[in-house]
């Protein structure tokens, strides 16, 4: 089934239909959602009510504007943006997945130095405005092109641009250029990052 | 030709495209790769550039195992589609409003139309009164029964 006939399906109410685009985007949609805000428990939320928005507004969907996963992206978007200003900065990204996948691999001083790099790349990402850290996720992870980036958040490609460049040229200065600190330094900050909760 | 390349706008593409340089505009692949050969700084720039797309490669997302399930449990609303909102969103649709403006003004049009349609089969006590001539033909008799003659003199 295309993804036009699933939504005429879900917009006349066929569960089985929704359970297909469930399945088939529920992925992308908690990855983007976990990108922006670095909680396991607000990721299950938003994902949760982006697929209820999609069920509610099925028939608003249409295919000639963007693609399905176009439109989730944007839903996903605005439910995380509108969290983010109500609850203000966004959560570290210190979750525990990605420092445990780091310590387990460190067999060797290069890999140390590895981790302790992605350390630093999860606190400037974090440092990151929400627009520029928005443009990346969906530039770099998510797969979409400029434009489509663009039209989920409701910005002029030459807007997404500019926000990607600044992210990366943000994220470059601040952890590759300045890689310059001793390992050991990487461990003090472990240490204190699992002490505080965010570095606002 | 286009404009010379220079560093800024080497590093706007490296930065908006990203690294590869197949993802780079094709037009302007040539004038990159043969500004890379002559720029240090533009090499030192895509080095750093692709270390940081690696290091963004590797952060990983958590599994959410339990949110499928979540999803496909929640509560769904049964006033799933009712006319009435099928009728509002095809009277007033949220994109493109101003292609479709046709809609809300055809429902406008409506009340006139109907007014039209019903004035026209119903006479609601209003007559034309009669002139006492059914045919154009009874007229032309009567108006030939005149006597001219009196105005020939």
């Amino acid at each position: 089934m295309t993804d036009e006939e699933l939504m005429l399906a879900v917009s006349n109410g066929d569960q089985t239909a929704y359970q297909i685009i469930v399945k088939q985007h529920l992925k992308p949609i908690s990855h983007y959602a976990y990108r922006l805000l670095g909680s396991r428990k607000d990721t299950e939320d938003i994902a949760q009510e982006t697929f209820l928005k999609l069920w509610i507004n099925a028939s608003k969907w249409r295919a000639d504007k963007a693609k399905l996963t176009t439109w989730l992206h944007r839903i996903t978007h605005n439910l995380c943006v509108d969290y983010l200003r109500k609850h203000g900065r966004l959560q570290s990204l210190n979750g525990t997945d990605s420092i445990d996948n780091g310590e387990q691999q460190m067999d060797s001083n290069e890999e140390l130095e590895r981790g302790g790099k992605i350390t630093r790349l999860n606190t400037a990402i974090n440092r990151l405005p929400e627009k520029q850290r928005s443009a990346l996720m969906l530039c770099h992870y998510q797969g979409f092109s400029n434009k489509e980036a663009a039209t989920i958040m409701n910005i002029s490609v030459k807007a997404l641009e500019s926000s990607v460049a600044r992210a990366k040229r943000s994220l470059r200065k601040q952890v590759i250029e300045t890689d310059e600190k001793p390992i050991r330094v990487w461990n003090e900050e472990l240490e204190t990052d699992d002490g505080n909760d965010d570095d606002n | 030709m286009g404009m010379m390349m220079t560093i800024e706008e080497f590093s706007r593409i490296v930065y908006v495209y990203g690294a590869a340089s197949n993802r780079w505009p094709t037009n302007l692949r040539e004038e990159c790769g043969e500004f890379l050969t002559h720029n240090a700084t533009a090499r030192i720039l895509l080095k750093q550039q692709s270390e940081l797309e690696k290091l963004l490669d590797q952060i990983e997302v958590p599994e959410f195992p339990e949110l499928e399930r979540r999803v496909l449990i929640q509560e769904l609303p049964q006033n799933h589609g009712s006319i009435i909102d099928k009728l509002l969103d095809w009277l007033l649709p949220e994109n493109d409003f101003g292609n479709q403006i046709w809609r809300p003004a055809l429902i406008a049009c409506l009340p006139l139309v109907f007014g039209i349609l019903l004035g026209n089969y119903f006479s609601f006590g209003v007559f034309f009164e009669e002139n006492g001539f059914e045919y154009w033909d009874d007229e032309l008799y009567m108006l030939s029964l005149n006597d001219y003659s009196e105005n020939l003199f």
